[in-house]
């Protein structure tokens, strides 16, 4: 798809540590995402899986190691510039413009995708090519009945189905997803599983997910943060049956 | 049809802005230039806290530098520069895009309190420096310059000053409306809503923002320009916090969230100082008042208010609602009445001619003059009256909004919640 090597992968974190005054949240993580596949993180509350995602994505800046996006170093870059880099996220809590209509909401990333980020002199509503691709996007994310309510007034889970499309708009190869089912009843999560695998089609995609169906059922390999640190990484069956993993992790689920 | 409809409403109003002004006198010609001046400044302000959603303190800043920029052209073309006058405000729009791309850059590092304390910060600077700074600003003084002749204009007259004026509200209008149709000015509501989401989006916010800084600058610059050329004067007081203050308050007024609500809030006040500052000196008072009201029962201003209804025209029962409404007008007549025979009274009993009244009387308390009247300070209905209009407005006002909070509840209109806090349902 990006024409990269697969043997190199799409994303390589290396040594990452991250300290929040005395605290330090990610312990010299090391992890390799391989260019196309669907990659879990799971871990106990508070074993960074969000900080983890903010290091990615620019929220914050790593106090030493190295994060690289198809050999690129984006370590410390801000959020724009690892957009445009090729990396796209979701949000937990869900992060989007109240006010725009769904449509809206969409068209903001496709522009900048495009390269219209200052346009200030034509009307968007003549941009064919951004409308009709805005469209397209709207239409994999089945939201096309509600293109031109405001956002804030979708339900919860078209409101989660609309963070998914933000996060596709600027054609990032790389997705990351901050724990999409969150918060959604059993065939609401079904549909959304249904609704990532399409879209990720051909794309490299980490995500955050409590859900141990969903991990089974939608990605190739998971990996396990405990306290800051990789456990393991192996695929789902091989994970629900390791030791380690059911003491740290799984066991607690369990009782 | 409601494109047709609006272009329509405008035309209309475009034909009363041009054909009405030759039939008025001075005072209303030069009343007019003025709300059109205050017009496009608020929605240049506008740009920034309704569409962006920063709240700038200082945009009397940008205002002063467009009137000085502007005079200093006059000031050439009078020495012989040949630039045709009509063009002056593009000066103006110069020198505000410039100040406001360098403060803009500073201003917009931050957001909310800290970017409405740093654009205060900006326009304080202008205001202490302008004195100092007499080549540029001409010391307290100021500097002024005449309108010289283009053409066949002379410039001469008001009247010609109002067209000149009204060209460049209708045009810098205009362009701010298309503004709001382009990516840029979707990206810029989009900022307001969210701006995290759109630095994860891909976009520099910081650029985005400095971007939309500059423009409203840019524009409150011509707006200052034309109250140059209208003036023909202008010194260090342009900068004074009291001029953002008016800005702020004439956009709230009118309704931030609606694009032609700050024209409205411009409007009444502007035309309100200028039927009321010569009846009485609490007219600061009164137009303070106006604002407390509008932003406690009817935050989304006036514009807000009536697009409300207007979008909801077809479904609005109107014939008990016009009932309720004509009720509440005239509860809130009753206590304006209430209110101003007050204010009024509590100004003459504290006032120094009534000092000297009470030298003259003895101590004792005289009678004094009001509304045509005399009432006497120690007669207890004089006291009375005031305090039956308030208590009478106030029941009557306050159990029509219950029944006009119940109304509007019972579905009276539509469930746009967004602008669903109305007039005097303010608390529904």
């Amino acid at each position: 798809m990006t024409g990269t090597n697969l043997d190199q992968p799409a994303l390589r974190l290396a040594g990452v540590k991250k300290s929040f005054g005395p605290i330090e949240v990610i312990r010299g993580l090391n992890l390799d995402i391989r260019a196309g596949e669907r990659h879990a993180i799971i871990g106990p509350n508070g074993a960074g899986k969000s900080t983890l995602f903010n290091l990615i994505s620019g929220m914050f800046a790593p106090s030493a190691g190295e994060i690289s996006l198809n050999a690129q170093s984006i370590a410390g870059l801000s959020p724009h510039r690892i957009n445009r880099a090729g990396l796209a996220r979701s949000f937990q809590i869900t992060n989007i413009f109240h006010r725009l209509s769904v449509f809206e909401n969409l068209r903001i990333g496709v522009l900048a995708r495009h390269g219209v980020r200052y346009g200030l002199f034509r009307p968007v509503s003549r941009m064919r090519q951004v409308n009709d691709e805005t469209i397209e996007v709207l239409t994999r994310v089945g939201l096309e009945a509600r293109s031109n309510d405001p956002a804030g007034d979708l339900t919860y889970s078209e409101q989660r189905a609309l963070e998914i499309g933000m996060t596709l708009t600027t054609g990032a190869q790389v997705i990351l997803l901050d724990e999409p089912t969150a918060g959604m009843s059993r065939e609401e999560t079904a549909k959304a599983m249904d609704l990532i695998r399409t879209v990720t089609e051909g794309k490299t995609l980490l995500m955050v997910e409590h859900d141990m169906g969903v991990v089974f059922g939608l990605c190739d390999r998971v990996s396990v943060l405990v306290y800051g640190n990789v456990l393991a990484t192996d695929t789902p069956e091989r994970i629900s049956a390791n030791r380690e993993v059911q003491e740290a992790y799984l066991g607690q689920e369990a009782s | 049809m409601a494109a047709i409809r609006n272009t329509l409403l405008l035309a209309a109003l475009l034909v009363l802005l041009i054909a009405v002004p030759p039939f008025l006198g001075l005072g209303w010609q030069n009343a007019l230039v003025n709300v059109l001046i205050a017009s496009l400044f608020a929605l240049a302000f506008n740009l920034l806290i309704g569409q962006a959603g920063l709240l700038s303190f200082g945009h009397a800043a940008y205002f002063g530098i467009g009137a000085f920029a502007a005079l200093h052209l006059m000031i050439a073309i009078e020495d012989g520069f040949p630039f045709p006058t009509p063009l002056v405000p593009l000066a103006g729009a110069a020198a505000g895009l410039l100040i406001g791309l360098i403060a803009g850059y500073f201003a917009t590092m931050r957001s909310g309190v800290y970017f409405a304390l740093v654009t205060l910060a900006i326009a304080e600077l202008f205001h202490s420096l302008a004195p100092r700074l007499e080549a540029v600003f001409g010391g307290e003084s100021g500097i002024s310059s005449m309108r010289m002749p283009w053409s066949d204009i002379t410039f001469g007259s008001m009247l010609e000053v109002y067209y000149l004026t009204l060209a460049w509200v209708l045009i810098c209008g205009l362009g701010l409306w298309a503004y709001t149709r382009t990516p840029f000015g979707r990206l810029t509501l989009a900022l307001r809503d969210n701006e995290q989401r759109v630095r994860f989006l891909g976009y520099s916010t910081h650029s985005v923002k400095v971007i939309v800084f500059a423009v409203s600058a840019m524009l409150t610059g011509v707006a200052g320009s034309l109250q140059a050329i209208s003036n023909e004067t202008a010194n260090y007081s342009l900068f004074a916090s009291d001029v953002s203050a008016q800005v702020v308050l004439q956009t709230f007024v009118g309704g931030s969230t609606v694009f032609f609500g700050p024209v409205i809030g411009a409007a009444v006040f502007t035309l309100f100082s200028f039927l009321v500052s010569d009846l009485t000196r609490s007219w600061v008072l009164y137009q303070g008042l106006i604002f407390v009201l509008v932003m406690l029962y009817a935050p989304s201003g006036i514009g807000g208010v009536l697009q409300h209804h207007i979008r909801n025209r077809r479904q609005l029962d109107w014939r008990p609602l016009s009932g309720l409404y004509l009720l509440a007008l005239a509860g809130g007549v009753l206590i304006t009445a209430g209110t101003v025979f007050l204010t009024e009274t509590v100004a003459v009993l504290f006032g120094e001619e009534y000092a000297v009244a009470r030298r003259n009387a003895g101590g004792s308390l005289p009678a004094y003059e009001l509304f045509g009247a005399h009432w006497d300070p120690t007669d207890i209905f004089t006291w009375l009256l005031p305090l039956v209009l308030l208590a009478g407005g106030g029941a009557i006002t306050v159990s029509t909004r219950r029944h006009v909070t119940a109304f509007w509840n019972r579905g009276g209109g539509s469930r746009d919640t967004a602008a669903r806090p109305v007039s005097l349902g303010g608390a529904a």
